[in-house]
C-alpha cells in the first residue's frame, strides 16, 4: 500500500512540474516576446491551457495533503526550515492567480491590463524560482537542524538552507524547464506560420539554456562536494534517465519539423518524466540532505492504518478525477491523439 | 508581538478571509443553475445573461479560493508543523477526501466555463450541479476536520505519543454533523443575502430591475428558508457543545460560576478581571433549558475549569452575541420575504428594497462571529484536551513579518476581487441601457 501512495506523490509531483510548469512556462515566453508578440502568445495560452488552468495548480495541493498524511516527519522539517522560501513561492503564486483573474474577468478591458501583465509575468518567475530554491533546499546538504545544535543562528538555520548558489541554479533550471515545457507545446496551437517560428525559436533556446543549467549544476555540484549531485553521478539509473532523455530530443526535433504535434508533446512530457526520475532516483529515499546527514521520506512514515486508508482514498479518488480530467482535456482537444 | 500570538493572528486572518471566498464558491453555483435552467426551459434571453454574469462571478471566487486555499493549506504546516506532524494523518481522510472533491470541482468547472455551444446543453447544465455538489462536500469534509478538533476521536494519545490510529473513526467525530449542518446552512444563509443584497441595491437604485429582480428572487429564496431552519442547528449545536465542550458553552454565556437553573445572558459588557457581567438582560433558567432541556440542569461555570484551560470569554461571548443575534435576525427577515410571496404589494415599496441591501453583509459577520466562538472558544487548545496551541507553533521566531506580508496580500484580494465584482456590475447594467 506504502507503494500506492508513493506512486501517487512521484505522480502528483510529476503533473505539477508538468502542467503547472507548462503554465509558468507561458508566463516566462510570454516575458521573453517582443511587444507585439506577447498579445498573441497571451491569447493562444488562455485559449489552450484556459479550461485546465485551475485543475493544473490543484496537483501541488494533492501533494501536499500526501505528504502530511502519509510522510508526516519528512513534512515536518520541510515546513520548517524551508519555511521562508515556501511563503515567497506562494506569494509568486498568488500574484499570478490574482494577475489571472485580473486578466480574463476584468469586464473592461481597459489600459489597466498593463499591469497585470506585469504581475502576470513577475508571478510566473517567482513561483518556479522559488520551487526550484525549495527542492535544491531539501538536497543540498545545506540545512542545520537545530536540534542538532541548539546554539545556531537565525541565519544559520532558516535561510542558510536555501539561499545559495546551489538552490538558486536549481531555481533556474526549473525556470528553464518551464519554457521548455510551454514552447513546446504551443508549437502544436499556432494560429500561422510567424507564430509558429515564434514558438520554435523559444523552444531551441530553453533546449539549450537547459542543458547549459544543467551541466553548469553537475560541475558545480561535483567541485563543491554536493552529496546529491554526486550520487545523482554515480546513480546509474539517474544517468541512464539523463541520457536517453538526451537523446529523446533528437526525435523531438524532428516530430516539431514535421509538425507532428502530439507526438512532439508526448516527447517534451517524457523528457519532464526523465528529469524528475533523475532527480527522485538519484537519492530515493533519502529525500532531505542535511549538512550532517540523510533523511529518508520513509522514516517517520505514518502507521499502516494510515497508508491503508489513504492509498484507498487516492484510489477512488484517481479512478474519478483521472477519467474526468481526460475527458476535459480530450473534449477541448488539448489531446489529439485519438482523432 | 509574541511568536504565538502572531501566528494565531496570522491563521484567524487567512481563514476569516478564506471562508467568504470558499462559502460564495459552494453556493453561487446552485443560483447559476437554477438561471441556467429557467434559461433552458423558457429561452428568455434575461435569463442566459443572468447566468453568465454570475458565471463569472463563480469563477472569479473559484480562483480566488483556489489561490487563497494552496497558501492555507501549506500554513497549517508552516505554522503549526507540530500540530501538523500528528494529527496531518490522523485527519488525513478528510483532507485527502475533500482534495478529491476539490478537483472535481475545478474539472467541472472547467467543462462549464468553456462549455457554452461545445457540449451537448443538458450535459453542461449538470456540470454546473457538479460544481455546486462537490464545492458543498469539499466544506463538509474541511468542516469534519476541524470537528475533530473539537472533538478528537480515532486514537489513543498516552505519554505525548499517538496510536493506534483509525482515521475513518477521526472523520467521523462527535462533532462533525452538528458542525457541517450548521456551516453548510450558515454558507447558504450569508451568500444568499449577500448576493440577493446586491441585486436589491440595484433594484433599488432603479438599475436594470427586470434582471436584478430576477436575480434577487433566485438569492433569496435559499437565504430564507435556510435562515429560518439555522436555529434549528443552532440548538442542536448548542446542546453538544453543552454536552461535549463545558468550558466553550461557559465562555460564550460568560457564566463563571456553576450554578444550578442558569440564567441566559442576552448582550451584556464582559469583566475579566471582576468576573462578572453588567448590562445584561437575564432569562431565568433559560440556558440550563437550552442547553440540557432540563430547567433546573447544572452549568458549569469558567472557576471550575484550571485557569490555564479556560478559554478568553469577553471576545467569545461578544462574538457568540453578534452571531446569535443577527441569526435571529435574518430569520425574521427570511420569514418576511416568503410572507411577501403573499402580500406582493410589500414588494413595490422602495423600502423593501433598502431593507434587503442592508442585510448583504450581516450573514457574513454572522458566519464570521460563529467561527470566532468556535475557535477562540475551543482555547487554549488546538486539539481538545491533547494538545495545546502554544505547543504546536512553529519554532521559527518572527513570524510577525509573515503576519503581516499575508494580511497585506489578503486585503488585496478581497479589494481587488471587490472591484472586479463593482466592474461586472456596472457593465452588466450598461450593456442593459
Amino acid at each position: 500500500m506504502l507503494t500506492v501512495v508513493l506512486f501517487f506523490l512521484f505522480f502528483s509531483l510529476f503533473l505539477y512540474v508538468l502542467l503547472a510548469g507548462a503554465d509558468f512556462g507561458g508566463g516566462i515566453i510570454e516575458l521573453f516576446s517582443s511587444p507585439k508578440n506577447q498579445e498573441k502568445t497571451k491569447q493562444t495560452i488562455y485559449r489552450v491551457m484556459g479550461p485546465i488552468w485551475e485543475a493544473n495548480h490543484i496537483w501541488i495541493i494533492i501533494l501536499i495533503v500526501i505528504l502530511w498524511i502519509g510522510f508526516p516527519q519528512y513534512f515536518n522539517i520541510f515546513v520548517v526550515y524551508l519555511h521562508i522560501p515556501i511563503t515567497l513561492m506562494l506569494l509568486g503564486i498568488t500574484i499570478r492567480g490574482l494577475a489571472f483573474i485580473f486578466r480574463h474577468y476584468d469586464a473592461i478591458k481597459g489600459k489597466s491590463q498593463g499591469s497585470y501583465n506585469t504581475l502576470f509575468k513577475l508571478g510566473s518567475i517567482l513561483s518556479p524560482l522559488f520551487l526550484g530554491v525549495i527542492f535544491g533546499g531539501l538536497v543540498g546538504g545545506n540545512i542545520n537542524l537545530f536540534s542538532e545544535n541548539p546554539n545556531l543562528s537565525f541565519k544559520e538555520i532558516y535561510i542558510d538552507g536555501w539561499f545559495n548558489i546551489f538552490s538558486l541554479l536549481i531555481g533556474l533550471f526549473y525556470i528553464t524547464l518551464c519554457a521548455f515545457i510551454a514552447s513546446n507545446f504551443l508549437i502544436g496551437e499556432a494560429s500561422d506560420e510567424n507564430e509558429l517560428n515564434l514558438y520554435r525559436k523559444k523552444a531551441s533556446y530553453s533546449t539549450i539554456v537547459l542543458v547549459l543549467i544543467g551541466f553548469i549544476i553537475l560541475l558545480y555540484g561535483y567541485f563543491n562536494e554536493i552529496a546529491f549531485v554526486i550520487d545523482f553521478i554515480e546513480n546509474k539509473y539517474s544517468i541512464i534517465a539523463v541520457a536517453i532523455s538526451g537523446i529523446v530530443l533528437i526525435p523531438l526535433w524532428k516530430m516539431i519539423k514535421l509538425k507532428r504535434k502530439a507526438w512532439a508533446r508526448i516527447l517534451a512530457g517524457v523528457q519532464v518524466l526523465l528529469v524528475v526520475s533523475a532527480a527522485m532516483l538519484a537519492h530515493f529515499p533519502d529525500v532531505i540532505i542535511t549538512s550532517t546527514k540523510e533523511i529518508s521520506i520513509l522514516d517517520g512514515v505514518a502507521p499502516d492504518s494510515v497508508i491503508q486508508i489513504l492509498a484507498i482514498a487516492l484510489i477512488i479518488g484517481g479512478s474519478i478525477i483521472l477519467p474526468g480530467l481526460f475527458h476535459l482535456m480530450k473534449s477541448f482537444q488539448l489531446i489529439k491523439l485519438f482523432k | 508581538m509574541e511568536n504565538l500570538e502572531a501566528a494565531r493572528l496570522q491563521m484567524a486572518i487567512t481563514l476569516i478571509f478564506h471562508i467568504v471566498f470558499a462559502c460564495i464558491g459552494m453556493v453561487m453555483p446552485f443560483f447559476m443553475v437554477i438561471s441556467h435552467y429557467k434559461w433552458l426551459k423558457t429561452r428568455k434571453e434575461i435569463y442566459l445573461k443572468l447566468t453568465k454574469a454570475w458565471q463569472r462571478g463563480v469563477a472569479i471566487f473559484f480562483v480566488t479560493g483556489a489561490v487563497s486555499g494552496t497558501a492555507l493549506s501549506f500554513e497549517l504546516g508552516l505554522l503549526w508543523p507540530e500540530f501538523m506532524k500528528h494529527a496531518g494523518p490522523i485527519i488525513g481522510m478528510p483532507f485527502s477526501l475533500e482534495g478529491a472533491a476539490f478537483f472535481v470541482e475545478a474539472i467541472a468547472l472547467g467543462f462549464y466555463l468553456y462549455g457554452w455551444k461545445k457540449l451537448p446543453e443538458k450535459f453542461h447544465w449538470f456540470t454546473g450541479i457538479i460544481i455546486g455538489i462537490s464545492g458543498v462536500m469539499s466544506g463538509i469534509l474541511v468542516v469534519a476536520a476541524n470537528g475533530w478538533m473539537n472533538a478528537p476521536s480515532g486514537f489513543t494519545y498516552e505519554n505525548g505519543v499517538f496510536s493506534n490510529i483509525n482515521p475513518i473513526e477521526a472523520m467521523l467525530n462527535a462533532a462533525w454533523f452538528t458542525q457541517a449542518l450548521h456551516m453548510t446552512l450558515a454558507a447558504f444563509v450569508a451568500t444568499g443575502f449577500a448576493v440577493a443584497g446586491i441585486h436589491a441595491y440595484q433594484v433599488y437604485k432603479g438599475r436594470n430591475v427586470e434582471l436584478h429582480k430576477k436575480a434577487f428572487r433566485i438569492a433569496i429564496i435559499f437565504a430564507a428558508i435556510a435562515a429560518l431552519l439555522q436555529p434549528i442547528s443552532g440548538d442542536i449545536s448548542a446542546k453538544d457543545v453543552a454536552e461535549r465542550q463545558p468550558a466553550k458553552l461557559a465562555a460564550l454565556e460568560a457564566h463563571y460560576e456553576t450554578e444550578k437553573g442558569a440564567p441566559l445572558y442576552i448582550g451584556g459588557i464582559v469583566d475579566e478581571e471582576n468576573q462578572e457581567v453588567t448590562h445584561k438582560i437575564e432569562i431565568p433558567k433559560a440556558l440550563s433549558f437550552l442547553a440540557f432541556g432540563d430547567f433546573d440542569a447544572e452549568v458549569k461555570g469558567l472557576n471550575d475549569f484550571p485557569e490555564d484551560e479556560q478559554p478568553p470569554v469577553a471576545i467569545v461571548h461578544y462574538a457568540f452575541q453578534i452571531m446569535v443575534g443577527i441569526g435571529t435576525l435574518l430569520a425574521i427577515v427570511g420569514l418576511f420575504y416568503l410572507l411577501s410571496l403573499k402580500w406582493k404589494k410589500w414588494q413595490n415599496h422602495r423600502k423593501f428594497w433598502l431593507l434587503f441591501t442592508l442585510m448583504a453583509p450581516l450573514g457574513y459577520i454572522a458566519l464570521e462571529a460563529g467561527w470566532i466562538v468556535t475557535e477562540v472558544g475551543r482555547q487554549p487548545w488546538i486539539i481538545y484536551q491533547v494538545m495545546k496551541t502554544k505547543d504546536a507553533v512553529t519554532p521559527m521566531p518572527g513570524i510577525f513579518y509573515s503576519l503581516i506580508t499575508y494580511t497585506g496580500i489578503y486585503i488585496v484580494l478581497t479589494c481587488v476581487v471587490s472591484w472586479l465584482l463593482a466592474r461586472q456590475i456596472k457593465v452588466l447594467n450598461q450593456n442593459e441601457a
